[in-house]
């Protein structure tokens, strides 16, 4: 296989945007080529695009081609778009990566994007049960943040974990986002704050669930030999791993506090990379709601089964601690605009690794991961080094 | 025309539109039924019209206990989707082993624990377009 890096990145402002899909593509088209001087559109043998309803929300399907036309790419080797709900962005980095590990191209962009708010917030919401079972959990009026709450009501029957464990998750994020220009949210929020906001579904709070976010994001990848034609300092892929347990609810594990899909695919990244979680620097984990990143903490591995409470506690996944988790804000802080968030998570450890990362940089990093989920049944994991 | 377009959230449930639609017409006359293979003898939750262990595409309704228990839930408060009223109750139920997602209705929120008994109660939702009458396998705090 040949060896695959990230060469330039670039990522839209996210939030509740007064934009249309053109315009988020252009915005984070422009920062991704700005990133990288040595890359014109027409350089581009491949798109593939993350977008999740495109349908629903502008009425646009062939949305791939439409991204590509609007930055002036002719695909030559790819052209796809990536509908996995939200961990869209991140299959569509894997199948770009396969292409070039197989050979099938050279340099090709994945851009993710989605326009999720519309003039009424009751369509935006109703849009989003279209990513649980329609027929059997949507029917009820089902949609993300009960299913994330099974799992903390779980975690905390099990482990003791407590409100304001899950409400530090968001205390964290929405402080680093404040160092994050594009963030959605860029004010912070005290502890106080996460526990006295709305009850959106108990135990989950408003501060600790992500918010419906518009923006956009790209990356460009290439293969070993354009990389280091393009850059002294590319940002390498060293594994990758994505699992399934199920789709509906009752298919998971019986106990929502676990998540062995998670386990599994982040066992085959860590074995492709040939690293463990203590090598990791920092990680971009799907923090849709606080519950998602605790439970991403164990199964990741870089605490035990039950202790992901007093690790984020302890100040551990921060500045300073084992591990930095979500340094650019997570889907908390940053938003999440679906089909963009797994892409915006590869674009900030590509600044990360190439200490372009500012006032939110990790110092020295070497080893980033990204984890993006659809649903609490299927993960994907990403690894990047500095080093190839 | 107004810019809010809202699908039909609820299945399609008459004979017309669904392999399952036995279930729904059970569920009507308030029994809560589901395939068992034909094949294999599995007995699946949902009901299914493929069975992944042998692969048979033929299978027969079998009845399910009206009761069950609640084996985890949450209150949503904030943020249902447009036709959906606040609060609402949604829990997995034990029933005869299986998990079901669903609804618990005229519950007291605050009162609801795991492991508490509740029963069957279907819930009729909107007509189909054509007028046929649907229901869901919604469940109700039991009486003790
Ligand atoms: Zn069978």
């Amino acid at each position: 296989m040949n060896e695959v890096a990230l060469v330039g990145a670039g990522v839209s402002k996210f939030g509740v945007r007064k934009a249309t899909y053109r315009d988020l593509i252009w915005e984070a088209g422009k920062a991704c080529f700005d990133s990288t001087p040595g890359v014109r559109p027409g350089d581009v043998e491949g798109l593939v695009v993350g977008s999740v309803m495109p349908e629903r929300t502008a009425f646009q399907s062939h949305i791939a081609s439409l991204a590509a036309e609007a930055l002036g790419i002719r695909p030559s080797a790819l052209s796809a778009r990536t509908e996995h709900m939200c961990a869209s962005g991140t299959v569509g980095i894997r199948y770009a990566y396969a292409f070039i590990a197989a050979g099938l191209a050279d340099l090709v962009m994945v851009l993710g994007v989605e326009k999720l708010n519309q003039p009424s917030g009751d369509e935006a919401i109703l849009n989003m049960g279209t990513g649980v079972d329609r027929e059997w959990e949507a029917a009820f009026g089902l949609t993300a943040p009960p299913c994330f709450a099974l799992a903390a009501q779980r975690h905390m029957a099990a482990y003791g974990t407590s409100e304001e464990q899950l409400a530090l998750v968001g205390v964290k994020n929405h402080t680093h986002a404040t160092k994050n220009p594009n963030a959605h949210f860029t004010r912070g929020a005290t502890l106080d704050q996460v526990l006295c906001s709305r009850m959106i579904s108990t135990p989950l709070r408003l501060y600790m669930c992500s918010p419906i976010t518009d923006g956009a994001a790209a990356v460009l990848l290439a293969s070993g030999e354009r990389a280091r034609a393009l850059t002294d300092r590319p940002v390498w892929i060293r594994g990758t791993g994505q699992a399934l347990d199920g789709f509906q609810l009752t298919s998971l594990h019986e106990d929502y506090a676990h998540w062995p899909a998670l386990r599994r695919a982040a066992g085959a990244a860590y074995r492709m990379a040939g690293v463990g979680p203590a090598d990791v620097d920092l990680a971009e984990v799907h923090d849709c709601f606080a519950i998602a990143e605790l439970i991403a903490y164990e199964e990741l591995g870089f605490c035990k089964k039950g202790e992901a409470g007093p690790f984020v506690a302890a100040g551990r996944s921060d500045y300073g601690g084992d591990v930095v988790v979500n340094p650019r804000g997570g889907l908390i802080g940053c938003g999440h605009p679906l089909g963009a968030t797994g892409v915006a998570q590869a674009a900030e450890v590509f600044v990360q690794l190439r200490g372009e990362a500012g006032a939110r940089q990790v110092p020295d990093a070497a080893l980033g991961l990204t984890h993006n989920n659809s649903g609490m049944g299927e993960h994907v994991v990403m690894l990047y080094g500095r080093e190839a | 025309m107004s810019y809010f377009r809202a699908i039909d959230p609820f299945p399609l449930e008459s004979a017309e539109q669904t392999k399952l639609h036995e279930f729904y017409r059970h569920l009507g006359e308030g029994r809560l039924v589901t395939t068992r293979c034909a094949g294999c003898g599995a007995t699946a939750w949902p009901p299914r019209g493929f069975c992944p262990a042998c692969v048979s595409d033929r299978f027969e309704w079998v009845d399910l206990a009206r009761e069950g228990t609640v084996h985890a839930f949450t209150v949503q408060e904030t943020g249902l989707p447009a036709g959906f009223e606040a609060p609402r109750v949604f829990a997995i139920v034990k029933v005869d082993g299986h998990r079901v997602f669903t609804i618990l209705t005229g519950a007291d929120p605050g009162a609801v624990r795991v492991g508490q008994r509740v029963a069957l109660a279907p819930l009729r939702v909107a007509d189909d377009p054509t007028g046929h009458p649907r229901w869901l396998p919604a469940f109700r705090v039991a009486s003790p």
